[in-house]
């Protein structure tokens, strides 16, 4: 009797039930691995959730917020952020909004189904950021920083909601409009006896230097590639000189030189601030690798594409914009979003020339009167590690999304 | 192949003449720097200052009691109070100083490339120093010392107890060296363990990885004074009342300009004096007595004819009271930054003045 109601609980048993006995119980060594294994995260788990929950003292992050978010920008000029931060939402959430509009369109044109992206989307694909920003917010002090996130996340739906329903005609300018926006960004922040760069820090900084490396080293690493592979000898030769220079040149001592060497180099009278040299010099060494994985997508499409392009009558131009180029850089995706992750990740670099970024507060704040000496790095180094992690994961994941939609690995 | 074996010869030979090009640029605008930094009248350091208003400093930003910043990104501590006092006598406001922070290894190229006007970072004055890194040091505005910090159930009462022990240290600094030098000389053997700072350090010594810390001895007084509670409180850690090394911190300015050294000089002698004449931040505004040397040094009239007092540093001859009433004499600096109810809490010891048998003694102001 007993026997039979066993034999039953096996055929009811649910699928997860039955997915554990074959890949975690199979044998008698696997469930011994599945239990050591287990046992150790779960320790592991109930430790981090002790530390972070019960042991960890966040007073030193809470007090120091600020300057970890902006460093030393004065703090009675605070309002210019986040006017500039308006800015960008509303240029974020208008491009996004333009992009969507026409991507529709052109589906609707060539007969093919096109979903809308919904919110759940937009939480699977930016999850890590809303949790920072949470996180972040639970942070501070006053409930201003909430109110004016709030704010921020509305102007960016709006202005996605605009940027869908424009008229065609205007929709084609978008970029422009967004372009002004992200002028304007920089200009509520800088104009108007605003505040120069020199006094700019913490997280606000690392992103502004990481997203001008990322926008300056592209155009100027593709320009080296195409350089590097042209016919004529004095701009291959000048293309491969820059790129093994600098490839062969640590970014510390190019960052070193820009802030040191540079005013020997420079005419009397010209003298860019500290943040416009490290800028110059960020952009010019993720440029040379940016050159090096171009050369490598170059490289990876055929020859006869290039020959069916000129057969087709194409100016060499043409052949390289619309045939070349896209598959190329299609196909170095992977190593582009790469270097861009590791140029975030070295601005942490910026600290040996005295520029106050996210990974110095945190020593910084272990100087200060009430936190001094009592092995508080042990709370601050890893709320700077999980800020860069979310940076860097977020951007490895839209690099996988962009991949997936442009089937790379596929073809 | 011997086509590009010849591509390559080009190529270095441009690098080549590239660099070469760049070198001779860089050794003639040295030379051009070096002949117009001298001591031309109107053409220094000091005239530079004044006319761009602002004062370039180097500081450190992660020493507590010296050069920190605090939540609201001010920065604050003893070296900056003195890049205040600059600014005060030179422009009138404690105000108008540009901090540059610098890392150890950074501060003398910042000062020999003009990225700064003073160098004012808890940096020890010797002699290497003062002859190989193109700066000159000023009258020395803190007198520190190494030391050595132990567990007070250790039962360890001076360095000569410490043979076959570890020692826990900051790497690359004078501090590793004095450290060595003690121990050989007491024929002490011992193990060094080497940390980037005194943050990292801390967990170690906590941890009983090393039975001494040695350090200045101002940073030990602070770690001391921090220690939590969970970690047996201030009362748990000892530091031995030898001091086996001088570490005299002050200004460093760029040699060649000395006009902008003799400036910077008396802004500190300023501060020492001040307290020597019992003018303190509080009082200096409003000082009606007849003391013709404190009315001297106030720029004020005196003698007969009356008569402001210029001593023709190149400094306004008000330029003392702006610094007492701005930033303070040396003691309300001492006080404020490191004093004993500071986290650092040291009392005066050798920073003090002469007349009371210190090591702070102003020239006349006359």
């Amino acid at each position: 009797m007993a026997v039979q109601t066993d034999t039953a609980a096996v055929h009811r048993e649910s699928p997860a039930v039955r997915w554990a006995k074959e890949n975690l119980f199979s044998t008698w060594y696997n469930s011994l691995l599945t239990l050591i294994f287990g046992a150790l995260f779960v320790w592991l788990g109930f430790s981090v959730i002790r530390w972070v929950f019960f042991e960890a003292e966040w007073e030193i992050v809470r007090v120091n917020l600020t300057l970890f978010m902006v460093g030393r920008f004065p703090r009675e000029e605070l309002a210019r952020v986040w006017v500039s931060n308006f800015l960008i939402a509303g240029a974020i959430g208008l491009m996004a909004g333009a992009a969507a509009a026409s991507a529709a369109a052109a589906a609707k044109e060539a007969g093919l189904p096109f979903t809308q992206s919904t919110p759940r989307n937009w939480l699977q694909r930016f999850w890590p950021i809303l949790l920072l920003v949470v996180i972040l917010l639970q942070f501070s002090q006053t409930w201003t920083p909430t109110v004016l996130t709030l704010v921020t996340i509305a102007i960016g739906v709006g202005a996605r909601y605009v940027g869908l329903h424009l008229p065609r005609a205007v929709r084609r300018w978008a970029w422009l409009i967004v372009v002004v926006m992200l002028i304007g960004a920089y200009g509520a922040l800088s104009w108007f006896g605003g505040v120069k760069w020199d006094s700019w820090g913490g997280l606000h900084l690392t992103l502004f230097v990481t997203v001008a490396g990322i926008v300056l080293a592209f155009p100027l690493g593709l320009l080296l590639a195409l350089g590097r592979r042209s016919s004529l000898p004095l701009v291959r030769m000048l293309s491969v000189g820059y790129i093994e220079f600098i490839r062969g040149v640590p970014l510390i001592t190019l960052l070193l030189m820009g802030i040191f060497a540079l005013g020997f180099l420079l005419p009397p009278g010209v003298d860019p601030s500290d943040v416009t040299r490290l800028i110059v010099a960020i952009t010019l060494f993720t440029a040379a690798y940016v050159a090096e994985n171009v050369r490598g997508g170059l490289q990876a499409v055929p020859k006869g594409q290039t020959e069916a392009g000129q057969a087709l009558g194409l100016s060499p131009w043409k052949v390289m914009r619309l045939i070349v180029l896209p598959q190329a850089l299609r196909a170095v995706i992977p190593a582009m979003v790469g270097q861009f992750i590791s140029l975030f990740k070295d601005t942490s670099l910026l600290v040996v020339v005295g520029i106050v970024e996210l990974l110095q507060v945190s020593s910084i704040a272990n100087n200060q009167p009430e936190f001094l000496g009592r092995g508080l790095a042990e709370v601050t180094l890893p709320f700077v590690a999980l800020i860069y992690w979310v940076g860097s994961y977020t951007m490895s994941r839209e690099s996988r999304r962009l991949e997936k939609k442009l089937g790379v690995g596929e073809r | 192949m011997i086509k590009r074996l010849l591509l390559l010869v080009v190529v270095l030979a441009m690098v080549a003449a590239a660099c070469g090009g760049d070198g001779a640029e860089e050794t003639t605008t040295t030379t051009a720097a070096e002949d117009t930094g001298g001591q031309v009248a109107g053409d220094g350091v000091l005239a530079e200052v004044q006319s761009r208003g602002v004062l370039n400093c180097g500081v450190n930003n992660e020493v507590f009691g010296f050069g920190y910043v605090d939540a609201d990104g001010n920065f604050a501590g003893l070296d900056i109070d003195y890049c205040r006092a600059v600014a005060a006598a030179v422009l009138g406001d404690a105000e108008a100083v540009e901090y540059k922070a610098l890392t150890a290894q950074q501060r003398f190229t910042a000062l020999q490339a003009g990225e700064i006007d003073v160098l004012i970072r808890n940096t020890t004055w010797t002699a290497s120093r003062d002859g190989k890194e193109g700066g000159t040091f000023l009258t020395t505005t803190f007198y520190d010392g190494q030391g050595m910090m132990v567990k007070t159930d250790s039962g360890i009462g001076s360095i000569e107890d410490m043979a076959n022990t570890t020692v826990c240290v900051q790497s690359g600094t004078t501090t590793e060296l004095n450290l060595a030098s003690r121990f050989a000389a007491g024929g002490l053997p011992y193990t060094p363990l080497t940390f980037d700072s005194n943050d990292e350090l801390r967990p170690a010594f906590v941890a009983d990885q090393c039975d001494g810390w040695t350090s200045d001895k101002s940073q030990l007084a602070a770690f001391r004074s921090q220690n939590p509670d969970a970690d047996g409180g201030p009362e748990a850690w000892t530091i031995l009342a030898e001091t086996f090394s001088k570490e005299p911190l002050g200004p460093m300015v760029r040699d060649g300009d000395t006009q902008w050294a003799q400036v910077v000089d008396w802004v500190v002698f300023a501060t020492i004096q001040a307290e020597e004449f019992g003018l303190d931040s509080t009082n200096v505004a409003n000082y009606s007595g007849d003391n013709p040397e404190i009315l001297r040094f106030l720029g004020k009239e005196v003698g007969d004819p009356p008569t402001v007092f210029d001593p023709g540093l190149g400094l306004p001859t008000d330029f003392a009271e702006q610094v007492i009433s701005q930033v303070g004499n040396y003691a309300e600096i001492y006080n404020r930054n490191v004093g004993p109810d500071t986290a650092l809490g040291l009392e005066r010891g050798v920073n003090e003045l002469w007349t009371r048998g210190g090591l702070l003694y102003p020239p006349p102001y006359r």
